[in-house]
């Protein structure tokens, strides 16, 4: 990977081991020192990332791939980050949005990873049908 | 990389301070929620998790933490946090917490808020 590079790619493939995430936890780090993100910005991009493996972990099947690039063009530095599984796929417009209220009184507390992303980045695109899901998530430099 | 870490820093008579370090994910939300409710059970009201040293959490950890706070509710208690990172505080305000929880920016106001005497 050169620093010149445009745009500069990394790409992790997560073992199916406990903490798993965090291996794509530290690309986003290592890649967002090499440009210098802000400290918050980058933070704020590591619970996105957490939750979109975390999904592919949970529901996928095979290789969770996390491919990312850092674009220094086009009013860069801006973070792209895929997560892509090979599971039975589902229809994100049907994952409702979750509320607190709601979910205090109900046995399954969880549901939150999708509104987190959508939150935190500040463009998230899923594709999915079976076999293939790829959440596709955008940060720029002075984003949300 | 982000070892997870629970202690019970203070108990002030229905006050319980407990410091968490690390990644809070679903093997330390359930270590979290498993001290918790022994505290409660114990007669604490007032549960603070002093989040200094957590840099990430996930929304698995996330969802035992709403266990801990449906408990706190259900026997009038209060759930509060304090020195949390910018990006946790923003997941929480997310989720809404913060109209169930308290947060403080840190210890200090925190112990002062729970318990004004102090």
């Amino acid at each position: 990977m050169s620093a010149m590079s445009d745009p500069m790619r990394v790409r992790v493939v997560l073992p199916r081991t406990a903490r798993a995430e965090l291996a794509a936890v530290q690309a986003v780090e290592d890649l967002g020192q090499r440009v210098a993100f802000p400290r918050d910005t980058l933070a704020e991009v590591k619970l996105a990332v957490v939750e979109a493996c975390l999904n592919a972990l949970e529901y996928g099947a095979g290789d969770v791939v996390v491919e990312f690039a850092v674009h220094l063009k086009n009013g860069g530095p801006w973070l792209e980050v895929a997560v892509v599984d090979h599971g039975p796929g589902f229809n994100p417009s049907r994952v409702p949005t979750p509320a607190l209220e709601e979910k205090l009184r109900a046995p399954r507390k969880r549901g939150w990873g999708i509104e987190l992303m959508r939150h935190l980045m500040d463009e998230v695109e899923i594709s999915s049908r079976p076999g293939y899901t790829k959440v596709r998530m955008i940060r720029r430099w002075g984003g949300k | 990389m982000e070892t997870f870490e629970l202690k019970l820093a203070e108990q002030r008579g229905n006050i319980a301070v407990l410091e968490v370090a690390g990644y809070i994910n679903n093997e330390g939300g359930e270590a979290i929620a498993k001290e918790a409710k022994r505290l409660v059970d114990d007669g604490v009201r007032s549960l603070l998790f002093d989040l200094r040293a957590t840099r990430i959490i996930n929304s698995i950890g996330i969802s035992l933490l709403l266990e801990v706070l449906e408990r706190l509710l259900e026997v009038r208690g209060t759930l509060a946090f304090c020195s949390l990172t910018p990006s946790i505080a923003k997941t929480f305000q997310i989720m809404g917490l913060a109209q169930y929880a308290r947060i403080f920016p840190d210890r200090g106001a925190a112990i002062q808020g729970l318990d004004p005497a102090q």
